[in-house]
């Protein structure tokens, strides 16, 4: 929490106009924070879990000339990371808006729940692929570029509730590499989904951090500037 | 030169209307979470939601989720106006300042 709360018995009184101005865009900003957080972690959370999961897959197969990461380990982590990616969208979606109500509130629910919609949609229409004879070689292009549509089409229309552009040019990107590397054919598509999807995941997670950062020491000294505009 | 409304011009009630004008018109937000993103005590911030309360700024609306009875708070559509005059009053105020 800040230190700048002004004590209780101060605060029925008025600041000076500039420290006025100072108070109510650094709450401003903070509820700005609120509302942008979770995409951020969000964000580093897919980017990690696409980084590390598919490069793990890559390494179980003859794809990776340097080591081999044994299949069945690599197929768990890969699960878990998957589940832990979507555990997260779905907590950290839900509980922005917590003590909200209004448009605020159903969008951010219905937001997340879209999430494990989506996600678990992917496996149930792989699972029945697979049940009426699609090969494992199928799978591992079905499963990557499935869960790359589902991702990119969350994140368009993320973009479009809140008005978010860099979440559009993410979304446009996840749907192109997703669908992209099928053309690589296995086990190649998973390095590409790694690399250009996850690595994609990291540096905007990392631009948002900056951006955020940015902000901050922006703000902190915007009283005189805030005054010209 | 406008003065400044008076039922805004407080630090407290002006980092209050602050926060709840994050907010779309038609959402709210509960008093914990309020007291939470504004770090002040549940008394003091009673105190100067009833002064923006009287003044029709804040509207109140008292609810149950289960058992547990929660007040959800936001900006009134007088409240937001004022808000935004005051806002513009003190911008106008700083300006020959800077």
């Amino acid at each position: 929490m800040t230190n700048h709360t002004p004590a209780a018995s101060a605060d029925d009184a008025p600041a000076d106009i500039r420290e006025m101005l100072r108070l109510s865009q650094q709450q401003n900003e903070k509820m700005t924070r609120v509302f942008d957080r979770p995409t951020t972690i969000i964000v580093l959370t897919w980017g990690v879990a696409w980084f590390v999961g598919f490069l793990t897959l890559w390494s179980a197969t003859e794809g990776n000339p340097w080591f081999r990461t044994p299949i069945v380990p690599a197929g768990i982590v890969f699960t878990v990371l998957m589940v832990a990616g979507i555990i997260v969208s779905a907590v950290v979606g839900s509980r922005t808006s917590r003590g909200m109500r209004g448009a605020v509130a159903f969008q951010g629910t219905v937001y997340g729940i879209s999430w494990a919609i989506a996600c678990m949609a992917v496996p149930f229409f792989g699972g029945a692929l697979l049940a009426n004879g699609m090969s494992p070689e199928l799978a591992a292009l079905f499963y990557p570029a499935g869960y790359s549509l589902v991702v990119g089409i969350l994140y368009l229309a993320g973009a479009a509730l809140w008005n978010d552009k860099p979440m559009l040019g993410v979304g446009i990107w996840i749907i192109i590499v997703g669908i992209g590397a099928p053309f690589f054919g296995a086990p190649t598509n998973y390095l590409v989904m790694g690399l250009l999807g996850g690595g994609a995941f990291l540096v905007y997670g990392v631009w948002l951090v900056l951006r955020q950062r940015r902000r901050v020491a922006r703000y902190s000294r915007t009283d005189a500037r805030a005054a010209v505009n | 030169m406008d003065d400044l409304d008076p039922v805004i011009h407080a630090q407290a009630r002006l980092r209050i209307t602050s926060t709840l004008a994050a907010l779309d018109a038609d959402s709210s937000m509960s008093f914990p979470r309020l007291q939470e993103l504004l770090d002040m005590t549940a008394g003091n911030l009673s105190t100067h939601l009833r002064k923006l309360e009287d003044a029709q700024y804040v509207t109140v609306e008292k609810t149950h989720h289960g058992r547990t009875p929660v007040t959800y708070l936001a900006l009134s559509k007088t409240g937001r106006r004022a808000f935004e005059d005051y806002m513009e009053t003190l911008r106008a105020m700083l300006g020959p300042h800077a």
